[in-house]
């Protein structure tokens, strides 16, 4: 500033005033002799000034406190050997928390909203003489599939997510990811990704929603493309299931519980090592332009608000959630009605997909009653298996078993499942490589409309939503081929 | 049933064969896409500024010149520099090529654009500086003189590239850095960095490495045929003649001397428990980087004490205006900062 100054008082007097176009003129040529770092000193100055202001107005305590709390607890949550066995408690409370809590809650929405609304709005129907198209479109397709989406979403996200909120507001969540960082970092992350990891594990829409912690543009993107990896609460269902019923069942019975338990920490783990590596992979590729800065801010702690928790986790992130899951799952739950009631040719509509889609299933070691079940069930991974049956039930023509075309069920026995499974061709592999497909495929329809939202990126969206899919049928894939390869050997 | 040998094998050629097409900046379809933009136009662009250049350096641009700068054979040179002629761009008296007063505008547009575009690149994006002169090199020719204009406006008007070359107005002034090579310095004289030579790629990229940057104080220690010593940044730098001859200065006045050479000590020599005031951010650390840093009060003179590490040790939490801030080393070795001997219990 002294520079423009004493250029000014040292020029000629003026004999006439400065007309405008002077004045431009001179502040042009000023303009090269300020120098590029005119925006900084001003900035400094204005926090020299504050920080004047400030020592003259604010008078803080002389001596401090000889024990300090905040940072006692710091020294213990990110201690070199404490600070990991803490997270991981404190995770698997949270998890153990989440799964034994919601067990209750989800049976009961589930025997009020299938096993009572649902028979009374079909007896209505039947006494009003409601067409039996529209009373299948309706209820069989859109309040079955709602209905089935909202009591297996809804008690898990209603306990996780206030968990989650509890512990962001105590203030431990930022000294988790300050952690995590150093192995965020490695891929081209930012140590925030951890935060939005664990709450994908929830959900992967709420984890994309809550990339927005993460200030840095590309570590953003990077999350919000990977959150997918994150083995939400919709699919934790279909891998316990699948692994009891086929992977549990290969081991001694008393090590069947254990045996299955393990292969879905496999899977969840494996998730977490494709974040990883994708993280790398997009950090070093596609997004290397992408601007990349950290800070991490490590708020005191504070004791949480319980209520006003309880009160923005439901409303932010459960309800939020829960409509969008609603919205989605109605349409598609009258397309899965449709597809197998409509007849062309004599086949249902479903038939003729399944057929078509079946030797592409068969050589990725899955078959075409899956691939259609992802297809349809795109808007929620809860209803894939009821539609795999639903479905496999309908190519094979059983009569006793399910509850009609187009009508989705799940069966009381793991035993009756698996049979019906085995009928329809299922295998070791099948049940292998669905359980992959399933951790690795394109995020429901929920989840891609939050990142459309999130990154407001026709090219990212498509990015996050094909990536995975094209990895999926790779994996599946090539370990199909290897599977066979040394199973006919 | 088929072979799942068979099958394994296609699976993989087929992958091969899509790492080969598509590998971002190495595929086939990046490189397919780069050589379309290689158009007539770019061409006589790049030639522009080729002559350009020999102008304002004072040496003659030949069909052979043009001809090794663009990487083509004479004879397209030669094709190349009489379409320019015809089209009014270049005019050419018994072998001396001189632009025309339109050719120079279209040159000096072209440096517009390359030079805002690597002002956009460093501030805007996240990519190297390394590779800012070789995208640079392709966007300019994508610009529009009007978008020229918008992407200045963008930036708030900047004055000077990242290397220190000052951008042409959009009036088509050019105002040169005024520096001279640092080798033109006395022992001990201190001058202030305005400008790095960013071609050839490789010795820019030393540069870089050694960590100098435009607006950079040095003062020039020891000066022989062998090497050239002086302290820069907090730093003392040993390079070769050749190097330093593309590092340009302005020399100060000893009025204008800049604080004595201090230990280049950074925030991340410091150990936890430590403290320290900031003096200042490295000039290499830019863009939102920086705004970020100083967002969060990490300016000079500000006190800052590293608290306590993550497991890993690093990020380190550092207390700064009464703020928990974690930063990464990388972060850490940006920020220089002298040491407080005895803390002192007084506010900042």
């Amino acid at each position: 500033m002294s520079v423009s100054a004493s250029t000014l008082r040292g020029g000629p007097p003026p004999s006439h005033p400065p007309t405008p176009e002077d004045i431009l003129a001179t502040a042009n040529a000023l303009r090269w002799e300020i120098g590029a770092d005119f925006h900084e000193q001003l900035m400094e100055d204005i926090y020299a000034n504050a920080a004047r202001i400030a020592s003259r107005a604010v008078t803080r305590p002389t001596d401090k406190p000889r024990f300090d709390l905040e940072r006692s607890i710091d020294r213990i949550v990110t201690h070199r050997i404490w600070g990991f066995p803490i997270m991981v408690l404190l995770f698997m409370l949270v998890f153990w928390l989440t799964i034994e809590g919601a067990n209750y809650p989800s049976e009961f929405l589930s025997s009020v909203l299938l096993g009572t609304v649902y028979p009374w709005l079909k007896a209505v129907s039947g006494q009003i003489g409601v067409p039996w198209w529209l009373d299948g479109l309706l209820i069989d397709g859109m309040y079955l599939a709602t209905a089935w989406v909202v009591s297996v979403m809804l008690p898990p996200m209603a306990i996780f997510f206030p968990l989650f909120t509890l512990l962001e507001d105590l203030g431990y969540l930022p000294r988790l990811a300050f952690n995590l960082d150093n192995i965020f970092k490695r891929s081209g992350a930012h140590g925030r990704q951890a935060l939005s990891m664990m709450m994908g594990f929830g959900c992967n829409a709420a984890g994309v929603i809550s990339t927005r912690i993460i200030d840095s543009p590309r570590e953003r993107l990077i999350a919000i493309i990977t959150n997918n990896f994150a083995l939400c609460n919709g699919r934790w269902p279909t891998q316990i299931l699948i692994a009891s019923i086929f992977i549990g069942a290969l081991a001694p019975a008393y090590l069947a519980g254990l045996v299955s338990a393990l292969a879905v920490v496999g899977i969840a783990l494996l998730g977490v090592l494709l974040t990883f590596l994708v993280s790398a992979f997009l950090s070093r590729t596609w997004l290397r332009g992408e601007v990349s800065t950290f800070s991490l801010e490590l708020p005191p702690y504070r004791p949480p608000r319980i209520l006003q928790t309880l009160y923005t986790s439901l409303i932010d992130r459960t309800i939020f959630v829960l409509w969008r899951a609603v919205v989605f799952a109605a349409p598609a739950g009258a397309v899965i009605w449709l597809i197998a009631n409509v007849h062309l040719g004599g086949v249902t509509i479903a038939e003729h997909i399944i057929h078509f889609l079946d030797p592409v299933g068969v050589l990725i070691g899955l078959n075409g009653v899956i691939l259609l079940a992802y297809v349809v069930a795109i808007p929620a991974n809860e209803i894939v298996i009821p539609t795999v049956l639903m479905l496999t039930v309908l190519v094979l023509g059983v009569n006793n078993v399910g509850a009609g075309a187009g009508v989705m069920f799940e069966l009381d026995s793991a035993a009756a499942t698996k049979e019906l499974l085995v009928a329809g061709g299922w295998t070791l592999l099948t049940a292998v490589n669905l359980m992959l497909f399933s951790l690795i495929h394109n995020p429901c329809s929920t989840t891609i409309f939050t990142i459309y939202k999130e990154t407001g990126s026709r090219k990212w969206t498509a990015v996050a939503a094909l990536l995975p899919l094209g990895l999926g049928f790779a994996v599946t894939f090539f370990v199909a081929q290897v599977w066979r390869l040394l199973a006919g050997a | 049933m088929y072979d799942p040998l068979l099958a394994l094998l296609i699976g993989l050629a087929v992958l091969a064969v899509a790492a080969w097409l598509l590998w971002p900046q190495k595929g086939l379809l990046h490189r397919w896409q780069r050589a379309r933009q290689y158009s007539a136009r770019v061409m006589q662009e790049d030639a522009l500024k080729h002559i350009h250049r020999a102008e304002r350096g004072g040496y003659r641009a030949t069909v052979q010149s043009v001809a090794g700068d663009l990487q083509i054979t004479v004879d397209d040179a030669a094709r190349l520099l009489a379409e320019m002629e015809q089209a009014g761009l270049i005019s050419r008296t018994d072998g001396d090529i001189h632009l025309t007063a339109e050719g120079r505008e279209s040159a000096l547009h072209i440096i517009r654009a390359h030079r805002l575009w690597e002002r956009y690149l460093a501030d805007e994006t996240g990519f190297a500086e390394e590779e800012w002169h070789r995208q640079a090199e392709q966007l300019e020719h994508t610009l529009l003189p009007t978008e020229a204009d918008a992407l200045s406006a963008r930036l708030g008007n900047p004055t000077h590239d990242p290397h220190g070359d000052p951008i042409p107005t959009a009036e088509g002034k050019l105002v040169a850095h005024g520096g001279v090579p640092i080798l033109a310095l006395e022992e001990g004289m201190s001058a202030r960095v305005v400008h790095l030579e960013d071609e050839p790629e490789v010795v820019y990229a030393q540069l870089v490495a050694e960590g100098i940057a435009p607006g950079q104080r040095v003062q020039l220690l020891e000066k022989t045929p062998q090497r050239v010593r002086f302290w820069c940044d907090g730093n003392e730098h040993v390079l070769a003649p050749a190097l330093a001859a593309n590092i340009s200065v302005v020399p100060l006045l000893p009025s204008q001397a800049p604080e004595p050479p201090q230990p280049g000590e950074s925030l991340a020599d410091l150990k936890i428990g430590e403290e320290g005031e900031v003096v200042r951010i490295s000039r290499a650390c830019r863009g939102s980087e920086r705004r970020r840093l100083m967002d969060l009060g990490i300016l000079p003179g500000a006190r800052i004490r590293p608290v306590f590490s993550s497991p890993a040790g690093d990020p380190v939490a550092y207390l700064v205006r009464d703020t928990l801030i974690a930063l990464r080393s990388e972060q850490a070795k940006m920020i220089g900062v002298r040491r407080i001997p005895v803390p002192e219990e007084q506010p900042v």
